[in-house]
């Protein structure tokens, strides 16, 4: 594959409407200089050398037209329960008030569109500040062009009780087109709250969505941080969320890729002081010619800190998952206790794994485990179950929902929990 | 109730033939054992008997209640009630025993056209038959026999057969393994579950099971086919001589 200028597939980041392009300026405009220096990935980077990005590639993106949501569109069935008087809408990208709620927050809390709070203190300090990838396309791309995006800060000691549920919608919009979500999270000393970040497409038409997160945890923070993917089918979906840590914050983060065609997760937790703790789960349901690639770093740069990964993957068909666990320990971080484990279960006979963990540890006293499995389902348990009565069919779905659940249990949110037990089987029960 | 006739197995695919002609008749009310070496086949009369897909029957036929089964599905046979005590239960990490149970009793419900039962009902009913091998209501949250001991796997197998209830319980090597505190709980299980309907076929090594349940029947498998049959006396009889000496004499 010959090299594409990011340009000559997705066009038009230069066409925001002035007020929107003036906001954020110094860092749109440092932005743009990377994007136009910066060639689209191909195979021959070695990141990027087992994922096929075909589905990007063979289209041109156009940007969605700024602008009102559209309002009456019917969402009731994507709302969760528990956050009612919590929730940001994003519909194409753009920020829907009418669909959105944010009530009864604690003093001093924000929750809201990134564009109302342009010159917030917190926002101006922060955002752009994380995300530090290296010879990257996607970053700059929405760097340049989002337009909305969720703001959240939380003051010292202040504990947001509901979750904050961030929906991105994608609706039937025909033409191939991009979106950026952008989110930036901030919480001061002690801070507590639970992040629901869902993307659902509405149809089967093509998209790119390219989110970046960034979340800034002070001393003591805490927050749990579900993602949910559920993109439409022919989407592409490259994420970049980061979160960066200080001294006692806690961040459990717990990735649920379900949807489209493409998906490209780079999560990145960067340890900024010492005593951290830090979970980057994730669970992988796939079939079809879907890709779901997660590329994660955990970035240990001070001593004392715990992290857990445990991603496991199933594959149906023809899809392929690829794994790339980075683990980071810096030379003066010790006492790091570290555990990665990708577990893999293979239910087609066409279907495509590629794992590979990945330390570079230059601290001598540190406790790193990592593991990397890649199965199938066992006849004798299958002819276990069925010996008991269950059918064939039953004794498979069963074991597929068995090995899925034990990363599901973890959800600190009881709807969240629900909605993905009827995921898993729903998937199960896929043709 | 059962009938064996002529049946030939070999493992799918391979040509060595490991059942090579056995016989078998059980009926209504009676409690079989099956004992031989290492190797005789015992094991795999029973696997091929409930439907393991990894075996293939290359000649004879398996009747249950009249019906031909020996070309049925593992799951349809036990819909008609046959059930199969693993001497290796498999741990199935993720579902617990109560969701296999339920599935399960629901599925056979079913199929034989009863009244399923709700959630409500079911727990009652699992709960009446924890009693039978003496454990304790959280051993039904409990991921299927993961991280149970041998023991604790072997009772499971048991409680799964009162709950099932099935008409025709092959026990594979239950007894192995069991200390001797596990083994009685084990076999006044078995004692319980047994009645004039139903029948019970135990396939062993030792004769040690037998001191607890009591065979009408015991037979003696060696090379693929059942050899010898008569009562209990006969597994004094190898007890005291073992199969060396019964081989020799048959031969």
């Amino acid at each position: 594959m010959s090299s594409v200028s990011t340009k000559e597939l997705i066009h038009a980041y230069v066409q925001l409407p002035g007020v929107l392009r003036e906001n954020f300026k110094e860092l749109r405009s440092q932005a743009k200089e990377n994007l136009d220096t910066c060639a689209f990935p191909t195979k021959k980077d070695e990141e990027w050398r087992f994922t096929d990005l075909k589905s990007i590639t063979s289209n041109k993106f156009e940007s969605v037209d700024t602008g009102i949501a559209q309002a009456d569109l019917e969402l009731d069935e994507y709302h969760l329960p528990e956050a009612m008087s919590s929730r940001l809408v994003f519909i194409d990208g753009n920020f829907s008030p009418s669909h959105s709620a944010i009530e009864g927050m604690p003093d001093g809390v924000i929750v809201g569109n990134i564009n109302d709070f342009p010159e917030h203190e917190q926002l101006r300090s922060h955002l752009g500040t994380m995300t530090n990838y290296e010879d990257d396309v996607f970053v700059p791309l929405n760097d340049v062009n989002f337009q909305d995006g969720t703001f959240i800060f939380v003051p010292k000691e202040t504990v947001i009780e509901q979750p904050i549920h961030i929906l991105n919608v994608f609706t039937h919009r025909n033409n191939p087109h991009f979106v950026t979500p952008r989110v930036l999270f901030v919480g001061e000393m002690y801070s507590k709250a639970t992040i629901i970040e869902e993307h659902i497409g509405l149809s089967d038409n093509v998209y790119l969505n390219v989110p970046v997160n960034e979340f800034r945890l002070y001393s003591g923070a805490h927050v749990h941080h579900a993602r949910i993917q559920r993109d439409s089918k022919n989407a592409s979906h490259i994420s970049r969320p980061v979160a960066m840590l200080d001294a006692h914050a806690e961040y459990h983060s717990y990735t649920i890729c379900l949807g489209s065609k493409l998906f490209r997760n780079e999560p990145r937790v960067i340890q900024n002081a010492e005593e951290v703790d830090f979970t980057v789960d994730g669970l992988v349901l796939i079939d079809g010619e879907q890709i779901a690639d997660t590329h994660s770093i955990m970035d240990h740069r001070f001593s004392h800190g715990n992290s857990h990964q445990l991603h496991k993957v199933v594959v149906n068909d023809q899809a392929h998952s690829i794994f790339n666990g980075k683990i980071f320990v810096a030379k003066d971080a010790q006492k790091i206790d570290s555990f990665q484990e990708n577990r893999n279960l293979l239910i087609s006979d066409t279907g495509k794994v590629n794992t590979k963990p990945q330390l570079e540890i230059f601290a001598d006293d540190v406790r790193c485990s990592h593991g990397a499995t890649i199965g199938q389902l066992q006849d004798e348990e299958v002819f276990y179950l069925q010996s008991r009565g269950l059918t064939e069919q039953k004794s498979r779905e069963l074991l597929v929902y068995a090995f899925a659940l034990e990363s599901v249990e973890s959800m600190a949110v009881k709807s969240v929990e629900e909605l993905l037990l009827k995921e898993v089987i729903a998937y199960t029960n896929r043709d | 109730m059962l009938e064996i006739r002529n049946l030939h197995a070999v493992v799918e695919g391979e040509e060595l033939e490991i059942l090579k002609g056995v016989n078998l008749t059980v009926n209504k009310g009676e409690i079989h054992a099956i004992m031989g070496p290492n190797g005789s086949g015992k094991s795999t009369l029973s696997k091929v008997v409930s439907g393991h897909p990894e075996y293939e029957v290359t000649e004879g036929t398996i009747l249950f209640e009249g019906e031909d089964i020996t070309e049925m599905d593992a799951d349809e046979r036990a819909h008609l009630g046959l059930f199969l005590a693993f001497q290796y239960p498999v741990e199935v990490p993720g579902i617990t025993n109560k969701t296999l149970l339920r599935e399960a009793y629901n599925t056979i419900a079913r199929a034989n056209e009863r009244e399923e039962l709700d959630p409500l009902e079911f727990e009652d009913y699992l709960v009446s038959k924890l009693e039978i091998i003496e454990m304790k209501d959280e051993f039904l949250n409990r991921s299927i026999n993961t991280g149970f001991s041998g023991g604790e796997k072997k009772k499971n197998e048991i409680f799964q057969m009162a709950v099932l209830n099935p008409r025709l319980s092959f026990l594979d090597e239950t007894d192995s393994g069991l200390d001797i505190d596990a083994l009685k709980v084990v076999s006044d299980g078995v004692n319980k579950i047994a009645s004039p309907e139903n029948a019970i076929v135990m396939i062993t090594h030792y004769q040690r099971l037998l001191n607890y349940i009591k065979p009408d029947f015991v037979h003696v498998m060696m090379n693929g086919k059942i050899v010898k049959s008569g009562d209990i006396s006969l597994a004094e009889e190898l007890e005291a001589n073992g199969y060396d000496q019964m081989q020799k004499e048959l031969a």
